[in-house]
């Protein structure tokens, strides 16, 4: 008997040593977001500790912060994410009195789409979704339609991300990423699945390093990823789609169930100092929504269309939207179908 | 047939082992790829100065230490009540949790707990990990405890009950010592167990409670890694060390 | 109070609230209507089950079944001779036995990592076939449901050679001597001997194997390339891609009631083995 009211205490006092302590932060992120000193110069600056936990997926975080008693403060959605978690009540509206470093953002995200007032998110890092391959191979893919072809041996992977597939495969029928239209979405629906037998795996950043050591060819990917696979590898090439890709932002978000709003806020404000945000895009070769901090990147970054493309090719990308319920369960359908087919 | 089963059990042991002993092989490999390039203890220190390596190490071990010693306590006395009389709806209860597919329990105590916290204002952490472990790990120390009491000889107890022993002191006096191996065999298993499970963890973790097949479970979804080969050889030799010893302590006895 | 009812409680509790409480939670929810972002809301509604009777899900049910069938298969029969073995071993039964169940007690995900390492394109096979030009392309042997079988077999074959091994280790060797002495050949006094003998054992060993093969998540999704849809992958998709809960909840339901009638097929002479 004592030894089982012995081993509750114990697992309370353990249970205990989780509650937060005064000046914590909790931050969940995407992976590569962050550079080696961003979360060490924060915590000597503010005097605090600083948990930092990262994710691969925005599915991932919207399932653990959807109970609204998640235990983060900070974390970074994609646009597509933010009305709905508006919606859901999980955010908390910005105070800009406390984000100063507001004006560091780049003009073209000083007003998006998905929060034209910056009321609840803001924005951080931004990319778009193309194609990654070896410049050794032929034909070079250049389009979504060339990725339905038998040339690469099998050595082609797509995204395992239902909105990513559905871009894809949209855009190759010249529609929107965002459509809602059941025939159209039945089209691609049948276009992935002609194309599956082509298909070496779905898979997300993890085949980066696949295609680096030549295990995959050619890869649907994020030009973030890839342009640090582009970094590790001789060779390799990154391609906007001809027909057309989607555009995506992950911002920063306070969650409303934060209990340490304050030091949010200080974080959320000092990775919109341009040289704190330099740091990171140049350490982790991400694209930077922070105007400020472009400035001060070298020019061989500054300047690089994989990461920061040119306004012509950005006029063929597309921001992902949130989508309404009925489109979303038939997508979830037909991904279902693509995956099991 | 008699040159037939040795053979036969040669390629199966091999079959068993290769892979094992080809991540083994390679974690000294001084190259990423899989040709041998030159012999290196890099990888292996590499792993020590990963800092989320080490947190998730230590997690899994608090977690798994404290759902073992629950796991075992609990279990083993249910295991004799279970032996004095049995209880079909907790024996079958028992064998539906061993059989019950990993998906489905954590599904179940995520939903769980999401619910109960709309109640209590808790949030997911070690404290759910660990409540997960012990549901789970629960059933394993049951059924070894119990097989292990099939062979028990009842007149001893009988005897020290004659002798004017209470039920509590002939537990306590003459079936638990003996039953003492069977008993350090399922904890044996319940932290193996434990140490080893992902699907459930993944599922009722939360903000500060990442476990070592969680970080491992991400870095093999990355694909090459060298330092998971050093690590998951480091991982079998520890408990691969552990079950051998407990083995001989039980032989010795 | 007894002193087997103060022994008892305390299992007795973590069963009924941490098991059997929340497999009510989830068949509650499994009635309730999705949220729109996860979670759940009323109105009750059983769509959720008449959606299951879709020939998508069944065909993913009925892929998960011949999978597991597959390897549980495979499994015998590659457990059974090794078995056969080690029980015929005499003093070294025991560092057999024990040589055997050792992959099991390390890490499940590492083991299958280790298939990763040797399948993969520039893994340890394709490089060793390549190298010795037996092969000039690299085979594709990861990515395929070959390879998630092939995975489940590792996986679980020490569970299905512990049954066997019990049984047969029970074996009259006088039977064998009869057998031999009637003039059978070795082969046919295992097939027509040993094998019906060994029936309880070879049931507590599929019982063993095929459920949680039928159940799995892991291998699919590693081994598979995430291409091979099992039903695990569906109810873990459920609660986060596809934020569907209650068809979650009801699928889950599914796989425990698939669950419950195998060991109700093959359990009460499997349960004396265990």
């Amino acid at each position: 008997m004592n030894r089982r009211i012995f081993l509750l205490g114990v697992t309370g006092a353990l249970a205990g040593c989780t509650r937060t302590s005064e000046r914590r932060l909790n931050v969940y992120n995407w992976e590569n977001y962050i550079a080696a000193s961003t979360i060490p110069d924060f915590e000597r600056e503010f005097r605090c500790t600083v948990r930092y936990a990262t994710y691969g997926s925005a599915e991932e975080l919207l399932a653990k912060v959807f109970s609204g008693n998640s235990g983060w403060d900070v974390v970074f959605p994609s646009n597509s994410f933010v009305q709905p978690m508006r919606e859901l009540d999980l955010l908390l509206t910005l105070d800009h009195q406390q984000l100063p470093n507001l004006k560091n953002l780049d003009a073209r995200f000083q007003r998006p789409e998905w929060d034209p007032h910056l009321a609840v998110c803001v924005p951080y890092m931004h990319s778009a979704t193309g194609i990654l391959y070896a410049k050794a191979v032929t034909p070079t893919p250049l389009a979504w339609a060339d990725l339905w072809t038998d040339s690469y041996s099998r050595r082609v992977t797509m995204l395992d991300d239902p909105a990513e597939m559905f871009a894809a495969c949209l855009k190759r029928l010249g529609a929107s990423v965002n459509s809602t239209d059941e025939s159209q979405l039945k089209a691609a629906r049948d276009l992935a699945i002609k194309q599956k037998p082509l298909l070496r795996a779905y898979l997300n950043e993890e085949v980066r390093d696949q295609v680096v050591a030549g295990d995959v060819l050619v890869a649907q990917m994020w030009a973030q990823v890839g342009q640090v696979a582009i970094d590790n590898a001789h060779g390799l090439a990154f391609a906007f789609p001809q027909e057309g890709f989607p555009l995506y932002a992950d911002n920063s978000v306070i969650l409303r169930e934060s209990k340490h709003q304050e030091l949010a806020y200080s974080f959320i404000n000092y990775l919109l100092r341009p040289e704190v945000a330099a740091k990171i895009a140049e350490e982790m070769r991400t694209a930077t929504a922070n105007g400020a901090a472009r400035a001060l990147l070298p020019s061989a970054q500054r300047d690089n269309t994989v990461l920061y493309p040119t306004a012509e090719v950005l006029a063929r990308g597309e921001w992902f939207k949130a989508l309404p319920g009925v489109a979303q369960r038939l997508r979830d359908r037909y991904w279902t179908e693509i995956k099991s087919s | 047939m008699k040159r037939f089963l040795p053979a036969y059990a040669c390629a199966a042991y091999l079959f068993l082992y290769l892979p094992l002993l080809a991540l083994g092989v390679f974690s000294f490999n001084s190259s990423k790829i899989a040709v041998w390039h030159g012999f290196t203890l890099d990888w292996y220190s590499s792993v020590f100065h990963n800092a989320a390596l080490m947190e998730g190490t230590l997690n899994s071990l608090i977690i798994a230490l404290v759902a073992t010693a629950a796991a075992t306590v609990i279990g083993t006395l249910a295991a004799y009540a279970l032996w004095q009389k049995r209880s079909s709806w907790l024996t079958g209860s028992l064998y539906l949790s061993l059989l019950s597919p990993e998906i489905v329990t954590g599904v179940s105590l995520l939903v769980f707990f999401q619910w109960v916290f709309h109640f209590l204002k808790l949030q997911l952490g070690m404290h759910t990990v660990i409540l997960a472990h012990i549901s789970f790990s629960l059933a394993y120390v049951v059924i070894v405890v119990l097989a292990r009491l099939q062979t028990f000889d009842r007149s001893l107890e009988e005897a020290a009950a004659d002798l004017g022993a209470t039920s509590w002191q002939t537990f306590r006096h003459v079936t638990a010592p003996l039953l003492l191996p069977g008993i350090v065999a399922a904890a044996l298993l319940c932290f193996t167990v434990s140490f080893d499970d992902y699907v459930i963890t993944s599922l009722v973790a939360g903000v500060n409670s990442e476990t070592l097949p969680m970080i491992i479970y991400a870095m093999a979804r990355k694909g090459v890694s060298p330092e998971v080969n050093a690590l998951s050889v480091m991982i079998t030799v520890g408990l691969g060390s552990l079950v051998l010893i407990s083995g001989r302590l039980e032989s010795k006895r | 109070m007894k002193l087997r009812t103060i022994f008892l409680a305390p299992g007795a509790v973590i069963m009924l609230s941490l098991f059997f409480l929340p497999l009510l939670v989830v068949l509650a929810y499994s009635f309730l209507s999705r949220g729109p972002y996860g979670g759940v809301l009323l109105p009750w509604s059983a769509e959720s089950y008449t959606r299951i009777f879709d020939s998508l899900y069944l065909a993913i049910l009925w892929r998960s079944v011949w999978i597991a069938a597959v390897a549980t298969g495979i499994c015998l029969a590659l457990a059974f001779p090794l078995a056969l073995y080690i029980a015929r071993a005499g003093e070294r039964k025991t560092l057999l036995l024990n040589l055997v169940m050792l992959p099991f007690w390390t890490s499940f995900l590492i083991r299958t990592y280790a298939w990763m390492f040797l399948l993969r394109d520039t893994g340890l096979i394709n490089t060793a076939l390549q190298s010795l030009h037996v092969i000039r392309e690299p085979l594709p042997l990861l990515f395929n449901t070959g390879a998630v079988i092939l995975g489940l077999v590792y996986g679980y074959l020490p569970f299905m050679v512990l049954p066997l091994y019990a049984t047969l280790e029970k074996l009259e060797p006088a039977l064998l001597d009869a057998a031999a002495d009637l003039g059978a050949s070795p082969l046919v006094t295992v097939w027509r001997v040993v094998v019906p003998l060994s029936r309880p054992g070879m049931i507590a060993g599929c019982l063993l194997v095929f459920i949680p093969c039928l159940g799995a998540y892991l291998t699919p999704d590693l081994m598979g390339g995430g291409k091979t849809v099992m039903i695990g992958n569906l109810v873990q998709n459920q609660f986060t891609t596809a934020r569907d809960w209650p068809f979650g909840a009801a699928i889950s339901l599914l796989l425990m009631g698939l669950v419950l009638l195998v060991m109700r097929a093959l359990g009460d002479k499997g349960e004396e083995l265990l």
